[in-house]
């Protein structure tokens, strides 16, 4: 029983850092039904630099964050004017092969600038255990990642319900030409998506890494990407609510579920990837998600 | 076309059109002898100080490469499924392969016979989901399955057969018939005046020599084969139709093509070319690591098809080459003039593969190919072979040896062909 609820803790802060990548392919894929294939390695980079900003300008770790989030996000927003616009959005073959040349390349650069070594990333949350009863404990991490994940999804509604950028973008999701006859630039709406998706990705992977039981390298989102493609698909591609459940879910099933069903730990990421299949084979709406109806 | 007129036109069917393509095909000979004995293993080009390696062993890696990514062409480029799994049946076909030879003691061709319906098999089980899974969401799919391939290696109950983390080592050569003069050859090309010190240095070549140029050999056959079957396959009905319903699914099927049928079969003929890629890559490298096989791969293939040309064959055959020397030669690479020393160590190659990827598809959408075929339409020209039945007449009795027909009748209703009258 306790070493069960251990489990559900670790289960729950992984599945709350694959909800924030989650989260981050969600708002790209509300907008334009994209998957950004180089979601992880944006973040990746992004969590570099933070650490290069806390670590080499010395400043406060989560200010350091916080700009890493801004600079990534504007980094997204001039790859969304750069390389993605020029292409019809309903053609998805060349924007799934810029994102894929995006991957390659921002994996290799990071690997230039900071070498494949792993470091040390410091922690954002006090360490330590919260709650302790007998071996059961609860660390400040795991309430850390979920209290950050809750703060993001509330501020995201916040964004997208109260401010006037936010209206525009439901507006483009929700119909992308009737919005644009209606005079929305539908352009920066979708830049603003993209800057947005980026510092929520950021700081996913600035939580995982905290851990200090994890390091941060430039293939660290390498398999990351699946876990939270997984968790985007079941949640439903296009539900930011579902992301969140999806992520949980996944993190629970890879902590619970492998453990107890026998599976060896290497199989977590199968476990993740037979997820993802069965939904979209049987459900590919996923559980909260819009179900597409396609007109002949 | 529409620009200027090409220098050279050949019409199909005719004389001048066979000795068009036996040039062709004369060519791309000389090229894979030159490329097999010129140099052979030491042969390098010294740039900036940078020495670029162009070994044999290299080239047949990227051979292996360039089957895999004919397969990615069958399934991505002529049936419009982007498939990103296509590193799951390489490593498959490499690992199985590699069992065989190295436990079972089997040749490396023989091992073929159960790569080839393994990876089909699994092919079209994989397919399966395309069936209710479109476009991205079975990329995403696809995806996953090329990620999970490094730990199922490493499971347990396969451990034996796979050799886990540690890979797979294979200790078993091509070794070349005694009957075939290879030292002979080399030293033939030796002698030749001028060109000849470029190949070996006039005395014979080592047995390690020996065996690379046979292997090299082998797998340009074993390759060559593969091109036709695919591309009899893509000229064949079964191809017209994965072409439709690349084109238009609902046509498709209107028109009476199982989608389910087509989609699944053409996994299946990807996934075992995907096999036999691997096979070749195993047998040139003597192991088989995890490592090679990672989602890394599959997307390095996508590369490869893309800026080959997606829908070509001779695309797959460029994409092989690039994906397999550009990551070589950027890592040796180590000093250029004007750029920092720091920025050239580390993966340079996979930097220049992402950009190059993102420039292509933005520059040449259509890949190297195409605008190798832009330049080459500039002198060339091939026109079809001109239909018998509009010469006869509806209902006339259509000559059976229809390259005897004249061209110039046909005059009024093609500009282009007058200039083709003298010959034929």
């Amino acid at each position: 029983m306790e070493l069960f609820l251990n489990r559900i803790s670790d289960g729950l802060s992984n599945g709350a850092t694959y909800a924030l990548i989650a989260m981050a392919l969600v708002m790209i894929f509300k907008a334009t039904t994209l998957i950004n294939f180089a979601q992880g390695e944006f973040a990746m980079f992004g969590g570099f630099i933070a650490l290069v900003l806390a670590t080499e300008r010395g400043l406060p770790m989560w200010i350091a964050v916080v700009g890493a989030m801004a600079i990534t996000a504007v980094l997204a927003a001039g790859f969304e004017r750069t390389l993605i616009r020029p292409f019809d959005p309903s053609d998805h073959l060349p924007l799934v092969i810029i994102t894929l040349g995006l991957f390659l390349g921002i994996n290799a650069l990071a690997g230039i600038i900071w070498r494949f070594d792993p470091r040390a990333f410091p922690e954002l949350f006090p360490s330590g255990n919260a709650l302790t009863w007998n071996t059961v404990t609860l660390s400040w991490y795991t309430i850390g990642t979920i209290v950050t994940v809750a703060v993001v999804a509330g501020g995201l509604t916040l964004l997208l319900n109260t401010t006037k950028i936010g209206l525009a973008f439901r507006a483009v999701s929700s119909n992308l030409e009737s919005s644009e006859l209606a005079g929305i630039k539908v352009g920066p709406t979708l830049q603003f998506g993209w800057a947005i998706a980026a510092a929520v990705g950021t700081l996913g992977v600035c939580v995982f890494v905290a851990s200090p039981f994890r390091q941060l390298e430039p293939n660290v989102m390498v398999t990351g990407l699946i876990f939270a493609v997984s968790a985007a698909a079941l949640g439903g591609l296009d539900s930011l609510g579902g992301a969140i459940a999806g992520g949980l879910a996944i993190g629970l099933v890879q902590s619970i579920g492998v453990p107890y069903l026998g599976i060896p730990s290497e199989l977590s990421l199968l476990a993740a990837v037979a997820v993802l299949m069965l939904v979209l084979l049987f459900k590919p709406s996923g559980l909260f998600g819009t179900p597409q109806v396609e007109r002949v | 076309m529409a620009t200027t007129s090409p220098k050279f036109l050949f019409t199909e069917g005719t004389n001048r059109y066979r000795a068009y393509k036996i040039a062709g095909f004369a060519l791309l000979a000389l090229l894979i002898l030159i490329v097999a004995f010129a140099y052979n293993d030491t042969g390098s080009i010294t740039l900036f100080d940078n020495s670029y390696k162009l070994s044999i062993t290299r080239v047949t890696k990227s051979i292996s490469f360039m089957v895999a990514i004919l397969g990615l062409q069958v399934v991505a480029g002529f049936t419009g499924q982007l498939s990103l799994g296509q590193g799951f049946f390489f490593g498959t076909g490499a690992y199985i392969s590699a069992w065989l030879v190295a436990d079972q003691n089997w040749a490396w061709f023989t091992s073929l016979i159960v790569v080839v319906p393994v990876c089909f098999v699994f092919g079209l089980v994989a397919g399966i989901p395309a069936l209710r899974i479109r476009g991205l969401y079975l990329a995403l799919v696809t995806l996953g399955l090329a990620a999970i391939f490094p730990s199922l290696i490493k499971l347990d109950f396969l451990l034996p057969y796979t050799g886990g983390a540690a890979g797979k080592t294979v200790d078993s050569d091509f070794i070349p018939p005694s009957w075939l003069p290879l030292d002979g050859m080399i030293n033939a090309l030796h002698s030749l005046p001028l060109i000849g010190q470029y190949f070996g240095d006039g005395e014979g070549m080592s047995n390690k020599e020996e065996q690379r140029v046979w292997t090299f050999f082998m797998m340009v056959i074993l390759a060559l084969i593969c091109f036709k079957l695919v591309s009899n396959l893509i000229k064949s009905r079964p191809g017209r139709a994965i072409r439709a319903v690349r084109d238009n699914e609902t046509s498709a099927a209107v028109n009476g093509m199982s989608l389910s049928f087509h989609k699944t079969m053409s996994f299946g003929v990807a996934s075992a070319l995907g096999g036999v890629g691997g096979m070749i890559y195993v047998s040139e490298l003597g192991i088989a690591s995890e490592g090679d096989f990672t989602q890394l791969i599959s997307i390095l293939f996508i590369v490869g098809m893309v800026v080959g040309g997606v829908g070509t064959l001779s695309g797959a055959a460029i994409g092989g080459l690039v994906i397999a020397f550009i990551p070589d030669w950027a890592s040796s690479t180590q000093n250029l003039p004007g750029i920092p020393e720091r920025w050239l160590q580390g993966p340079t190659g996979g930097l220049i593969l992402g950009i190059g990827l993102i420039v292509i598809t933005f520059v040449l959408p259509g890949g190297v190919i195409s605008g190798v075929r832009k330049i080459r339409g500039r002198f060339v020209e091939v026109l079809p072979k001109t239909p018998a039945i509009q010469l006869a007449g509806a209902g006339a009795a259509v000559s059976a040896d229809e390259s005897d027909i004249p061209n110039d009748s046909l005059g009024s209703e093609s500009p282009d062909l007058s200039t083709t009258v003298d010959e034929s």
